[in-house]
């Protein structure tokens, strides 16, 4: 009986807990706002740390962001649970749609998504659009294939079976891969198409740009496709593709950023991919944070909108320092006057947030 | 014998009360929460089942991007991977569980059943990376081989990642062998002392016993572990992901990437964002919490059919 006592108490002091917990978990905002929230891509997620820890010494206002994905994130701010939201690919209409309100697509920084691959002497090699959708489609299986070999004269390319991995998991990073097949390849737009995830002909996947660089590096003859920053991280050579006005460029900070520097619609809800500036490597791509175009709703106070607001300027101007340290290209200034423009058009109660 | 209840006896009573109760509420909770889930599960799949209908689970297409879902090569990955599994790690678990229990003294079979005991709880994402750096090039190796062999030529060039059915199979048989081989010890440990030691003075051989008198006693618990091992396999999520190749396409042989049910899910949930193509992701997590709870059941039958006999 001694033991059945002690572990009663030690039951319904337990109970007793899990009611409390769940009782308080509802917190209301305080008056003066010290704090905002956002959850979306993990991509960004180094920068938006660093630039959220600098804003907090800087501001005194904290910043939670959890990177729990696009998809979390566009969820999130649908309901209404964050400030903002953060996606590597901008909202298709349905997705707009299910927002009930208009969405302000702000970008932060340009990404690059690079092409590495694992052959002998690790020779720097040149692909154009038609060979790498090929090469994803499964039709081209060898590397001494004359299609790669004409690209590259001069390096011996071994006869070698290719092997492409893949992302497995949905990511911002396969998006933007599969939306510069699409443009440079009818038959990859036509066969598979573009999106987070998509079906793939060729290949075996790993998870995140680890699993993907790890396939590789394991692999002979493996190609697969992992985001700049991870390839120059893990020292692991990779391909300059053939842009859209016809030039071999390998992928650096400085052409990913050219890639943005072209004339860009006011809304920015675009693809950059194949871009036709002279100097971008074909597959870069901005990231974007979310945010309401009308901030009043759901009980929201013109402080938050404000801080917010505030947030959004710093992050566009001053954060953008923060970019190239982390190895993420900084946005060209033509598309910083865009998105100010953008955050400045941002309404609280339908008038402009002072 | 009407005695006056003490007053300790009464405060004894107040506690046992207060245990009751709780338990209860405990053990209500639990089941409602089981429940909560499968009505939510059926509630946020409804998209999923309102575009395909039952078709859903024989059709093989799985594309995002035209928003075309079947369940088919998930649910051949998991039964596949699980039953394979089962086939190979099931006679390492018997013997191991037999040595353990007859053969081995028992210096040497109290270590051994704690190193067991520390394989089965290491966290799966070890035996993944494990799995990933070690069992798959041995199997890109025995599949180069293996293709040479049959003088298949796709087999060799495609064969290089290792990456596949057949290692997800292995690890797994690895990964649920601590766990079947000591629920098999444990009922062998039961057996009644009187039964081998009348077998014994009758002049059976110690081969003789285990075989037909130790065996036999334990037909239907052994049946059980090795369901509830197979429960295990077809729910492992991070270790198959890391090996499996994540293909979403029907494999056509065992060295092919193919997929699970809790690995697809894993792998393609965050960024899911299309209402249809969240809820077909939720389909398949209803399509295995069935299997997962079909197969307790049968555990639970053959079990308690077993204690019966």
């Amino acid at each position: 009986m001694k033991n059945h006592s002690g572990l009663s108490v030690v039951v319904v002091g337990l109970l007793a807990i899990a009611l409390a917990l769940s009782g308080c978990s509802s917190g209301n905002q305080p008056s003066a706002v010290t704090s905002l929230s956002g959850a979306g891509a993990t991509f960004p997620y180094p920068l938006y740390s660093k630039m959220f820890d600098t804003y907090d010494g800087v501001t005194g206002v904290r910043v939670n962001y959890n990177s729990i994905g696009s998809g979390g994130g566009i969820k999130a701010l649908t309901d209404k649970t964050v400030d903002f939201g953060a996606s590597d690919a901008f909202l298709n209409d349905q997705e707009e749609a299910a927002m009930g309100a208009p969405v302000l697509h702000i970008p932060t920084c340009v990404g690059a998504v690079v092409l590495s691959y694992n052959l002998d002497g690790s020779p720097s090699l040149k692909l154009d659009g038609s060979v790498t959708a090929n090469i994803f489609l499964g039709t081209v299986t060898k590397w001494n294939d004359p299609s790669i070999a004409k690209l590259n004269p001069g390096v011996s390319l071994p006869d070698l079976a290719i092997t492409v991995v893949h992302r497995s998991d949905g990511s911002g990073t396969t998006s933007i891969f599969t939306s510069y097949l699409a443009a440079v390849s009818t038959a990859w737009k036509t066969a598979v198409g573009a999106g987070k995830s998509v079906s793939w002909p060729a290949g075996v996947g790993g998870k995140g740009n680890d699993g993907v660089a790890g396939m590789i590096s394991q692999t002979k003859g493996g190609i697969g496709y992992i985001e700049l920053v991870y390839a120059e991280q893990s020292n692991m050579p990779f391909a300059s593709l053939k842009n859209a006005s016809g030039r071999f460029v390998a992928p650096s900070l400085a052409s990913s950023a050219a890639a943005a520097a072209v004339s860009l619609p006011d809304d920015l809800r675009v693809v950059i991919v194949d871009s036709p500036a002279a100097d971008a490597y074909a597959v870069s791509a901005f990231t974007w944070i979310l945010v309401y175009k009308e901030q009043n709703y759901a009980g929201r106070t013109l402080g938050q909108a404000q801080a917010l607001k505030k947030l959004l300027i710093w992050m566009l101007t001053d954060g953008q320092a923060i970019n190239e340290g982390l190895s993420y290209a900084r946005l060209p200034a033509i598309a910083v006057t865009k998105a100010l423009a953008l955050v400045d058009s941002m309404t609280y109660g339908g008038t402009t947030i002072p | 014998m009407a005695v006056q209840p003490s007053r300790s006896d009464r405060r004894e009573l107040v506690r046992e009360r207060a245990f009751t109760a709780a338990g209860l509420t405990a053990a209500v909770a639990l089941v409602t929460t089981i429940l909560l889930f499968l009505v939510q599960l059926f509630i946020t799949s409804r998209a999923s089942r309102a575009a395909f209908g039952l078709p859903f689970l024989w059709r093989s297409e799985w594309n995002p991007v035209t928003e075309q879902f079947g369940a088919l090569p998930m649910i051949i990955g998991t039964l596949i991977t699980g039953f394979g599994a089962l086939l190979i790690s099931t006679p390492f678990a018997l013997g191991i569980a037999i040595f353990l229990a007859d053969y081995a003294g028992k210096k040497a079979a109290e270590p051994v059943k704690y190193l067991i005991g520390l394989l089965g709880g290491l966290p799966s994402v070890i035996f993944g990376l494990w799995g990933l750096f070690v069992l798959v090039p041995i199997v890109s190796r025995f599949e180069v081989w293996f293709g040479k062999l049959v003088g298949s030529e796709a087999l060799v060039s495609s064969g290089t990642t290792g990456v596949g059915l057949l290692a997800a199979i292995l690890l797994l048989a690895i990964m649920i062998l601590p766990f079947s081989a000591s629920l098999i010890l444990e009922s062998l440990l039961v057996v009644p002392m009187e039964l081998k030691e009348g077998a014994l003075a009758l002049g059976a051989t110690k081969w003789d016993t285990i075989q037909n008198v130790e065996l036999p006693y334990v037909r239907r618990s052994t049946v059980g572990a090795l369901v509830l091992s197979l429960g295990r396999a077809l729910g492992e999520t991070m270790a198959v992901t890391m090996v499996i190749g994540n293909g979403m396409r029907l494999p056509h042989s065992l060295f092919d990437p193919a997929n699970t049910l809790a690995s697809a899910i894993a792998n393609q949930f965050l960024e899911a964002t299309s209402p249809v193509y969240v809820a077909s992701l939720v389909q398949l997590a209803l399509i295995l919490f069935v299997i997962a709870i079909v197969i307790n059941i049968a555990a639970r039958v053959i079990l308690r059919r077993g204690v019966l006999q």
